[in-house]
């Protein structure tokens, strides 16, 4: 039960979080929604930078650190034009690749 | 549901929205297969709550892998519906955000197409939508339904078999991975690099604190920064 009212609660306000702005057919001030947009574009970096620094690989030492590099040579190549396969499966070598790496050293 | 219902009758030709449609299902399709573990891991952790039908309803209800791990992690450890919810809205605030932003290309659409898009709002149509010139409204569509059919259905195979994959280590950087290259392309704007750049530094400063009162600071201080350094076009 108090899981379904959890879901049900946060459901709703999910909703009202969506649809109330869209709700609306007066423009908005250009001013807001880029604020607005760059403000979604920060939760999404913000959320991508939380998953890396609190990456955990038990089979290998230094692993945020390679995790961090891997993934910023991911975005560097989705900034060049990459799409999100390729940048994402550049991210997903480069870490494989390291970890090879570091294997052998030890 | 056809194409030619979920798509904008003042948006452009049909043919053009049909294109821009399946152009927003194709573009979405990378991201849904690297949101398979994450997916999985909140399967996981749904087949561990007391109630896995409530949990995985969910993942329709609430539509945000974000939210629906925050709330289920808080009514673990025993702190009540309240707390859970008050936690979920939270990590679901930037979905306003969001919203607000999509405003003005949605304000000349029907109520019903509108609903729909607010329906469907989740973090990589959104930001896949801000990218595309042409048809924003339609491929938006695209992605956000192909994108609310098939996550709630991984959950539900993550109820099942969620623990398999989630010992995969470096799988666990595919969202991180995927989202941002969405995201990447879109900084070459400077208002927009200089916000997330500050709202990055935010982030990991802010590491220590749960998801939702971290993600609220990060999209408020970016949002801030982009309005303080706004010039009119």
């Amino acid at each position: 039960m108090t899981t379904w009212l959890t879901v049900l609660a946060i459901g709703l306000g999910s909703v009202a979080l969506r649809a109330l702005p869209l709700l609306t057919t007066r423009r908005l001030p250009e001013r807001l929604t880029a604020a607005a947009g760059a403000g979604g574009m920060s939760v999404l970096v913000g959320f991508s930078a939380r998953s890396v620094l609190e990456f955990g690989d038990p089979s290998m030492p230094y692993a945020a650190p390679v995790a961090v590099v891997s993934v910023v040579i991911g975005l560097v190549a989705a900034f060049r034009g990459r799409g999100v396969l390729t940048s994402t499966a550049v991210g997903l070598v480069a870490y494989v690749a390291a970890a090879g790496a570091i294997g052998a050293v030890r | 549901m056809t194409v030619e219902l979920l798509t904008s009758p003042d948006a452009g030709a049909p043919d053009s929205d049909a294109r821009a449609f399946r152009a927003g299902v194709r573009a979405s399709a990378p991201i849904l297969v690297a949101l398979v573990p994450l997916s999985l891991v909140v399967g996981q952790h749904i087949a561990a709550d007391g109630d896995p039908l409530a949990g995985w309803a969910g993942s329709w209800v609430v539509y945000s892998a974000g939210a629906q791990l925050a709330a289920l992690d808080v009514l673990g450890h025993g702190s009540g519906w309240v707390s859970a919810t008050a936690v979920g809205l939270l990590v679901n605030l930037r979905l306003a955000a969001y919203a607000t932003a999509m405003q003005p290309d949605w304000a000349t659409a029907p109520l019903s197409r509108r609903l729909l898009a607010a329906l469907v709002l989740s973090d990589p149509p959104w930001a896949l939508s801000r990218g595309r010139e042409h048809g924003r409204r339609a491929y938006y569509l695209g992605a956000g339904v192909a994108m609310f059919l098939v996550y709630p259905s991984l959950t539900g195979v993550g109820v099942l078999v969620g623990a398999r994959l989630s010992d995969v280590a470096v799988l666990a950087l595919l969202p991180a991975l995927s989202l941002g290259a969405v995201v990447a392309p879109q900084l070459r704007t400077r208002p927009t690099a200089l916000a997330v750049a500050v709202a990055l530094a935010c982030s990991v400063v802010t590491v220590a604190l749960p998801s939702g009162p971290s993600f609220a600071l990060t999209g408020t201080v970016g949002g801030v920064v982009a309005w303080i350094c706004w010039r009119p076009r």
